[in-house]
């Protein structure tokens, strides 16, 4: 829920356990207590997509029977799923083009213990308009960070498990062409088109590729998107928003000429769906036109980056918690 | 457990089956590329335990899958 800053330092204050979205300019005054948050003036609300600086974006975890904030860098990221609770949700936020987003990017899916351990989160991100910074927020010790990963690790009572899920809008013709790539990175230049290399950013210009579409792999019928930051024809180089993995195959997604309609056809399945939380892609935000637009039931901060499990592009995220 | 056939099977992409559940999705997709990698009976082995893992720790919110699955 959106709210004021007086409502919630109160519920800071009072020892809630707090997942916060907010501008730079309202987290730097809230007092220490049991939160985490990530830098975003960009939210979904119930009355749809609104960019704000007076008020922050609140999930209270009133599910956890037990709490531990910690903080990670790229060296010891993927200690995240050692210290979840065996029957818990991990909420993490790393900063916007961070080393530790980088490492986490490529390296979480070949973690061990990734997948028996929920990891939600988001990638935080700034004004666009004025350029700042990204930073997330450790509340326990009042501290923020550029360059490091906020993790709020939840312990759920046994009668309780959490479960996470995402919306991708985005489909793919099973005609379009296949590309591969034969390394796992963030910035491609050469791929295999059909089997037959060339540059991507060729392939991109030669079929008049609009680079607001996602690379799309599946993943045993989940699709996930990686999304297109930059085409430079001089230096044939295309930089992503998340990494590409060699053995994976990929198709560009078919375009989306109406985000809002997409989603509210995504989204009939979930009528009655109560996520505890719930973000999505500040491409879908801007590419979309989602101001003003709502997708409900989710609502939540836009953020720069969504994670679940892996990192995720121009996908709306959310997790659960449910009855076993 | 009564499914270990069924998930080799999957493991060895010799029966296809996609779940609604995010992370099963991507458990059967690492594990898949796990064995493709190395086609032993150790990491078959290895990913079996994962699977079984998995299975075991989510089985309350798994079971439209444990029944998809039996039918394979």
């Amino acid at each position: 829920m959106l709210i004021s800053l007086e409502h919630a330092k109160k519920l800071i204050e009072e020892g809630r356990v707090l997942h916060i979205a907010a501008d730079e300019s309202l987290l730097e005054q809230l007092p220490k207590g049991k939160w985490i948050a990530g830098t975003t003036p960009y939210f979904i609300t119930d009355q749809g997509g609104i960019t704000c600086k007076d008020k922050l974006f609140v999930n209270e975890i009133g599910c956890a029977a037990d709490y531990k904030i910690m903080v990670y860098d790229r060296e010891n990221i993927l200690d995240i799923t050692k210290d979840a609770y065996s029957n818990g949700i991990t909420f993490l936020i790393m900063p916007y083009a961070s080393d530790v987003a980088i490492h986490y990017a490529k390296e979480a899916p070949n973690s061990d213990d990734l997948l028996m351990n929920p990891t939600v989160g988001w990638i935080s991100g700034f004004d666009l308009s004025s350029g700042s910074s990204a930073k997330v927020y450790d509340g326990s010790s009042g501290k923020s960070y550029g360059d490091k990963a906020v993790a709020l690790h939840i312990c759920l009572s046994d009668d309780k498990i959490a479960a996470l899920g995402i919306v991708n809008i985005f489909n793919v013709n099973e005609n379009d062409a296949i590309i591969e790539f034969t390394e796992d990175k963030l910035s491609v230049t050469k791929c295999l088109v059909n089997g037959k290399e060339m540059f991507l950013s060729d392939y991109i210009a030669e079929n008049n590729i609009d680079t607001k579409v996602p690379l799309v792999a599946d993943y045993n019928g989940t699709l996930i998107n990686v999304s297109i930051k930059s085409v430079s024809m001089e230096n044939k180089t295309v930089d992503l928003y998340a990494s590409v993995f060699s053995g994976k195959q990929y198709r560009f997604a078919s375009p989306v000429n109406d985000y809002e309609a997409s989603f509210a056809e995504h989204l009939r399945q979930f009528k009655d769906f109560s996520p505890i939380f719930s973000c999505n892609c500040i491409l879908n935000y801007l590419y979309g036109g989602l101001e003003g637009k709502s997708t409900p039931p989710f609502t939540g901060p836009v953020t720069f980056g969504e994670i679940a499990y892996h990192l995720l592009n121009q996908t709306l995220v959310y997790a659960v918690v449910t009855d076993k | 457990m009564g499914l270990d056939f069924v998930f080799k099977k999957l493991i060895k992409k010799q029966v296809t089956y996609q779940s609604g559940n995010l992370g099963l999705n991507l458990l059967i997709t690492r594990l898949q590329g796990k064995y493709s990698s190395n086609q032993t009976e150790e990491e078959l082995n290895r990913c079996l335990q994962e699977m079984q893992a998995f299975f075991t720790k989510y089985s309350s919110i798994m079971q439209k899958d444990i029944e998809e699955l039996k039918k394979l």
